[in-house]
């Protein structure tokens, strides 16, 4: 489903210094694979996420999506875009528009849906993350963890053969990260192809098949969750376990 | 409805301020005549127009002829300079080179010298090679005037957007047109309004500038009526008073739009 070989990227500071982001990373996830990549801050780990709909652009190897890869100029990257859901750290919902309207908006301009037909996906999956009551209201009345379920609702409308989170419960209260989890955790058990930045090991440890543990762009430790939270190899992975755990 | 209730206050307060200054004035004993009975007929009056046009029946004065085309230059140049605004905002944004230096050089170029100089120019020069009015060139020299205020303004509402916001919009699969059209430009829109009024506001003062091009306006049948009848502070004040109908309202208007908007607050 996807395929990443030997992606560089780089990124210059406002002080002209240069940052790796990402090391000759290369990584193949499977169709229905949960994979969670984990890591210190500024390891690379959000930047791998939107390289992969090509929010970054990466400076060489190449990512392939479904047969397509991405560094040709001649795919339309908004059909791949569309192919891809992607929810943010801080939600980035649509202020202007009411919560039915976050949802509907691109399945109109974007899958050229009828309004009905898109309020009706809407409302089935408003109701899958239980926020149903709120279809009217706008995104500034909703506490953090509801904004995050339309989101990942907004995403899902598209009907995303891949969904990314990148940190997506990072900005939320504690008491609210749960309600986000439980809508991820159903989703992985559907069998969606996910890959979830996050620094909640719960989920990691729960629902992952696949868990990546990154440090300055390169991946230092990957495995199943099993063995990578037990029997951690590498002495990196065993010091930043021993931080967050 | 207290939208009412404060526009009222404020015209209120004007009216008192406008009649103390009055008040004062006269108290000085400057001896003039005051000729207010000679107003009414400019703003609007029944009978003959002419001898051609003989026939009795209510018709418009001078001022308010004047008034009508200050109205209509000033609602064409705000729609003009609205899309010019827009199309030059987010042609500073943009990755190409050409486009930003154009955009640039366009907003540079017109607020770093004077409207009145901006009007003789596209009047005498642009206007014999087109072949325009003088409406026509009056209204172009406001609309690009003010597009080159309003491009700067509507730069400015794209940036203060949250970029997350386009990222979400491009990670939907919205092209950047989309993207603009659906979700950047709408909630720049509702955070700029208060600039745009003030500009508008300005646009429509500024409007009294086309007199210089024998453009009939509210400023230029103001000094015709002077020339006739020297009556100089009436008409003036007049004038004057007919401006603020005009840029009150707008005022008004921008404030209820405002107030309609912040619903999604």
């Amino acid at each position: 489903m996807i395929k990443a070989h030997h992606v560089y990227k780089t990124f210059k500071t406002s002080d002209r210094r240069e940052v790796k982001a990402l090391v000759d990373f290369s990584t193949d996830i499977e169709k229905g694979e949960v994979v969670v990549i984990i890591g210190p801050s500024g390891s690379g780990k959000s930047t791998f996420l939107r390289c992969l709909n090509r929010l970054e652009e990466v400076d060489s190897g190449e990512i392939i999506i479904d047969g397509v890869n991405l560094n040709d100029k001649r795919e339309n990257i908004n059909k791949i875009r569309e192919e891809i859901g992607m929810v943010f750290q801080l939600f980035n919902l649509f202020p202007h528009k009411t919560v039915l309207e976050n949802v509907t908006l691109a399945q109109t301009v974007v899958r050229k849906r009828t309004k009905n037909e898109a309020s009706e996906v809407a409302r089935g999956l408003l109701k899958k993350v239980g926020i149903l009551e709120k279809e009217n209201v706008y995104p500034a009345q909703l506490s953090g963890g509801q904004q995050q379920r339309v989101a990942i609702a907004r995403a899902l409308a598209m009907h995303p053969k891949i969904m990314m989170f990148d940190e997506a419960t990072s900005a939320l209260d504690p008491e609210m990260i749960g309600e986000v989890l439980d809508v991820m955790k159903t989703l992985a058990r559907e069998g969606m192809t996910m890959v979830v930045v996050t620094h909640e090991m719960g989920f990691a440890r729960e629902v992952s098949d696949r868990v990546i543990f990154m440090d300055e762009g390169q991946i230092v430790e990957e495995g199943t969750a099993e063995h990578f939270f037990e029997n951690p190899v590498h002495e990196r992975t065993k010091l930043f376990l021993s931080q967050i755990l | 409805m207290s939208f009412n209730k404060r526009s009222l206050i404020t015209l209120a307060i004007l009216a008192i301020i406008v009649g103390s200054a009055y008040y004062f004035f006269a108290r000085k004993g400057i001896t003039y005549i005051w000729h207010w009975e000679s107003i009414p007929e400019m703003l609007v009056y029944y009978g003959a127009k002419s001898a051609e046009d003989a026939e009795p029946r209510l018709r418009m004065g001078i001022l308010m002829i004047g008034f009508v085309l200050t109205l209509q230059i000033s609602i064409f140049s705000i729609i003009f300079g609205i899309i010019i605004g827009t199309i030059v905002g987010i042609a500073r944004l943009s990755n190409e080179p050409v486009t930003r230096g154009l955009s640039a050089a366009y907003v540079e170029l017109i607020r770093n010298t004077p409207l009145l100089v901006q009007i003789y120019i596209i009047y005498f020069f642009v206007g014999s090679l087109l072949r325009l009015s003088a409406f026509a060139a009056g209204t172009a020299a406001l609309s690009i005037f003010a597009g080159a205020y309003v491009g700067e303004i509507v730069r400015a509402g794209i940036q203060s957007i949250h970029k997350g916001q386009m990222e979400a919009s491009r990670s939907l699969g919205m092209t950047y047109a989309r993207a603009m059209r659906h979700i950047i430009l709408p909630q720049a829109f509702k955070r700029i309004i208060p600039p745009l009024a003030g500009q508008f506001i300005s646009l429509i003062k500024d409007s009294s500038l086309v007199s210089v091009i024998a453009l009939a306006d509210l400023m230029f049948q103001g000094q015709q009526a002077v020339a006739r009848t020297y009556h100089a502070f009436e008409i003036y004040f007049t004038v004057a008073a007919l401006y603020l109908v005009m840029t009150f309202a707008l005022s008004m208007a921008t404030q209820y739009i405002e107030r309609r908007l912040a619903i999604s607050d």
